[in-house]
């Protein structure tokens, strides 16, 4: 590695940090200033035991002091504290363990998604204005507009409730097939395009041209030097995706009651459990943060010509 | 070609998964000599510990998980409660004093690490939870018993209860309260051991920390998936616990429970999608099961609000005949068959379907009465519509400008309500009733914890409500309104209302209350007479003044109760055994499974 790329990859690593910093500081207090709180509930609690819940989570203190408190437990030891709803349980356990889940779902459904959407997007270039392409083609947008809810919706009916081939609870590792194949069938319609309308793009270079000219088979052709430079777009869409997918895709999660992380981001806002709130959101940032740094790494290796500034 | 190949190794790759999906195989699966069912009844609970937890989810799971010194069962049609790890539910012994002392036997029984279950763990649990380390929710259910303090350090705690030793647990009451049994059967009073738990209710996040003493122990808990609850064979009365395993899968999607509901996985859901109802009922009439909850679903006014046509000033008494003039334009009966559908019953006061006097008779069927129905606050019966219209109109029309009908000077108003389909469908069918006399009223929805907290603010006109009751009293209807409680919405005695003199507490027909009643504020009359409520010993004479205490609420227009609410479930036909309280408690220990 250059003495370039390092510097290139220290810059972004502090820009980064700069960056989570920023969504942690921004989170912290506008979550603090939406009506409402953890206590709140259609039976009042107390205000002696409002009082007494207030201390223990700190709440009590004025809120530059709770920022300061928060600030210092994640940086030194790495604790983003009590789950305030979940009682007894501690937000890093509870991200983990939904986590976990969304990683299994994400990676499975962005590997097949990707791997589809690049075969299928290569075809329908090289096919190009045949019957394969526009069928591909539909397929792909098709994908693109129809929201996830129905695609799912419409499979558990099919599969877990009408046929019974699957369980329609996402708990099981049988009830994971239906929710995996749904979050992968938008990514998997999006690379699709990206990759056909990139490799059409390639196609039509002089070197291609060179290529085919000096006599190198179609196959080589395609697969050393087509497919690879087509893939550069292809590769910035998959960075952040797979951060969004990873971290879990809510409605597809809440469809199949996937015990994944996704209901999190919604269920602490509703619920005012601020480090909950904390929690979920500060780990989207770092996925979105490292997945962008990664797929501008892989520009690099995939493409030699990009020079890193 | 290639596609091909990419969908086949698509297809092989999601095919593996269930090779390697982990822990998450047991679907419910018995193993061969095991009944077991397949429930989900919410998603994860707020906690499993007895004292922390305050939701009725959790209060299900805890009912199969510990036992108390009683327990709800049902005898045919009727519930009762019947004495569980006490060995009877004993009469007190009057002390003179106006306190009451129980002394319960402690059967043998064990905890589910084989310890014997001792008197001391009653006295430790019913401490904590009222202790200021814990701040338990639910602190208050034990008010009535003496040496109560709001919160005191647990070192401090001065609650008069005392393991005399490890069979005897001795309790004094600071009266003899009708409900004492039914609290002996509620979570909160559940006992739990010394060396177990913890302040932050951690010990009962996991199975291996988890200490019961009921009927099943916590055999699993995958977090936000599945609770498993296994028979506990060492409990005293496990020769009458039919079911083995109880699987409590952890949703809150309506449609995913439906899901499996429909495809025969899960037995019984206790939520279904409320766009799913009608045709729910008929395409599962013996499955669709409505049962009765202790609730009224209502719709509160700001007292503080002024509803004066402008250049006029209404006085307090005049807005009550206004707000209770508006109570008559809603048709319930349409509320309750065309928007809720699922068996609510119309209601014309505040106290709930459900609630018993002492004698056994309904609480609100003994409310109110007037000219043209026997109880209740308004008729509600179909045919009476058009007379309450009338008789509406009548009164309005002494306060605005009526024009064809239509009141031209009434100030507009906007109804708060909590976004969801089924409160909107509500809000828009109240909007067009005061339509059609010539009353704006805008809908503004609110998220629910922005909602709640502008609604306890009183920073809105008119709003939403609703209240499930936490036992069998009418007072837990009542005491909600005096002027220092946390859930008057309303704002009784608050603001402006603190000083308007003008109510009227008339206990002349309550005996020994006779000349205790008086005139004044709302501090001076409604909370005096939950005040007496409280301390009154003679049951008849107390469901006296509860029923003087919610004529005095009604005669304020600020409550308008639309309905009583059902508890909604999908039950498969076959399970046999299962029964669920009004309280919303679920049991499933004496269920079958049927093939």
């Amino acid at each position: 590695m250059s003495s370039k790329t390092t510097s290139y990859i220290i810059k972004r690593i502090i820009l980064a940090l700069v960056t989570i910093w920023v969504v942690m500081t921004v989170t912290f207090f506008v979550m603090h200033f939406i009506p409402g709180g953890p206590f709140t509930s259609e039976k009042a609690v107390s205000p002696s035991v409002q009082a007494a819940m207030e201390a223990k989570y700190g709440l009590d203190k004025p809120l530059l002091q709770q920022y300061a408190t928060y600030m210092k437990g994640i940086i030194t030891q790495f604790d983003f504290g009590p789950s305030i709803k979940q009682k007894g349980r501690q937000v890093v356990d509870i991200i983990f363990d939904g986590f976990r889940t969304s990683f299994k779902l994400g990676v499975l459904a962005a590997a097949w998604g990707a791997m589809a959407g690049v075969v299928l997007g290569a075809v329908a270039a090289l096919k190009r204005n045949t019957v394969i392409d526009r069928i591909i083609m539909v397929i792909a947008t098709a994908f693109i507009s129809m929201p996830g809810f129905i695609v799912g919706s419409l499979m558990l009916l099919v599969f877990a409730v009408q046929l019974r081939w699957v369980p329609a609870n996402g708990s099981t590792a049988a009830g994971l097939i239906l929710p995996v194949i749904a979050l992968g069938l938008s990514p998997m319609a999006n690379i699709t395009r990206l990759t056909r309308s990139s490799m059409l793009d390639v196609l039509g270079q002089d070197y291609i041209r060179t290529a085919k000219a000096k006599g190198v088979s179609g196959t080589k052709t395609i697969f050393g030097h087509a497919l690879k430079n087509a893939l550069i777009p292809v590769i910035t869409y998959i960075g952040p995706m797979l951060a969004y997918i990873v971290t879990g895709s809510l409605v597809i999660e809440q469809i199949f009651a996937v015990p994944g992380i996704g209901r999190y981001f919604v269920s602490s806002i509703i619920n005012r459990d601020y480090p909950m709130v904390m929690g979920t959101t500060i780990i989207l940032a770092v996925l979105i943060v490292i997945m962008n740094l990664i797929s501008d790494i892989l520009y690099k290796v995939v493409d030699p010509r990009i020079d890193f500034q | 070609m290639k596609k091909f190949v990419a969908l086949l190794l698509a297809a092989v790759m999601v095919l593996s998964l269930a090779a390697c999906g982990g822990n998450g195989g047991n679907g419910g699966g018995s193993s061969a000599d095991k009944t077991s069912i397949n429930v989900c009844i919410a998603s994860e609970p707020q906690s499993l510990d007895p004292a922390l937890n305050s939701a009725v989810d959790g209060a299900t799971m805890l009912v199969h998980l510990f036992s108390g010194l009683a327990k709800w069962t049902k005898n045919g049609d009727a519930y009762e409660i019947v004495a569980d790890m006490a060995e009877e539910l004993v009469d007190p012994v009057d002390n003179g004093d106006g306190t009451f002392t129980y002394t319960y036997k402690i059967r043998d029984a064990k905890w589910s690490d084989g310890e014997p279950v001792k008197a001391a763990d009653f006295e430790y649990g019913w401490k904590r939870a009222t202790s200021a380390e814990i701040s338990a929710d639910y602190y208050y259910m034990f008010e009535y018993v003496d040496g109560f303090e709001e919160l005191p350090a647990l070192a401090d705690n001065k609650l008069n209860v005392k393991a005399v030793d490890d069979k005897t647990l001795e309790v004094t009451t600071t009266g003899q309260y009708p409900f004492w049994n039914e609290l002996l059967a509620f979570p909160t009073y559940f006992p739990v051991r010394e060396d177990k738990v913890d302040d932050e209710g951690t010990w009962a996040t996991d199975p291996s920390t988890y200490v019961s003493n009921g009927m099943y122990t916590l055999a699993s808990w995958e977090h936000n998936s599945l609770i498993t609850l296994e028979k506990n064979p060492n409990h005293p009365d496990a020769d009458e616990v039919t079911m083995d395993v109880i699987n409590f899968y952890l949703s809150d999607d309506a449609n995913n429970m439906l899901s499996n509901f429909k495809n025969g996985d899960w037995l019984l859901i206790d939520d279904v999608p409320t766009n799913e109802i009608a045709t729910l009922k008929e395409e599962y009439p013996t499955e669709f099961k409505v049962d009765g909850q202790i609730g009224t679903y209502y719709v509160c006014w700001n007292i503080n609000e002024d509803i004066s046509p402008a250049g006029k000033e209404l006085s307090e008494q005049d807005k009550a005949k206004i707000r209770n003039a508006i109570a008559l334009l809603f048709d319930r009966n349409y509320i309750v068959e065309e928007i809720g559908q699922a068996g609510q019953v119309p209601a014309s006061s505040f106290v709930a379907m459900g609630i018993t006097e002492p004698d056994g008779d309904q609480f609100y069927q003994q409310a109110g009465g007037g000219p043209g129905f026997d109880y209740g606050y308004y008729a509600v019966d179909k045919d009476s519509m058009q007379s309450n219209l009338d008789l509406a109109m009548d009164i309005l029309d002494d306060y605005y400008t009526v024009q064809d009908g239509k009141l031209t000077d009434f100030p507009v108003m906007t109804y708060l309500y909590n976004t969801s389909e089924g409160h909107k469908a509500i809000g828009e069918y109240l909007q067009s009733c005061l339509a059609n006399i010539g009353i704006t009223m805008n809908l503004e929805n609110q998220e629910w914890a922005t909602f709640l907290e502008t609604r306890k603010n009183g920073d809105y006109s008119i709003a939403r409500n609703g209240w499930l009751a936490d036992y069998n009293d009418a007072i837990s209807f009542l005491d909600m309104w005096t002027s220092g409680s946390g859930n008057n919405d309303v704002q009784f005695g608050k603001g402006d209302h603190a000083k308007e003199a003008i109510y009227d507490l008339d206990l002349s027909g309550v005996k020994g209350y006779e000349d205790k009643g008086g005139s004044g504020t709302w501090a001076d009359t409604y909370d005096k007479v939950i005040g007496y409520i409280k301390t009154e010993q003679d049951l008849d004479v107390r469901n006296d003044l509860m029923h003087c205490a919610e004529d005095l609420l009604m005669t304020t227009g600020c409550i308008c109760p639309l309905y009583y609410y059902t508890d909604l479930y999908m039950l498969s036909d076959k399970v046999n055994g299962f029964f669920a309280m009004p309280l919303g408690y679920k049991y499933f220990m004496y269920t079958t499974v049927s093939e």
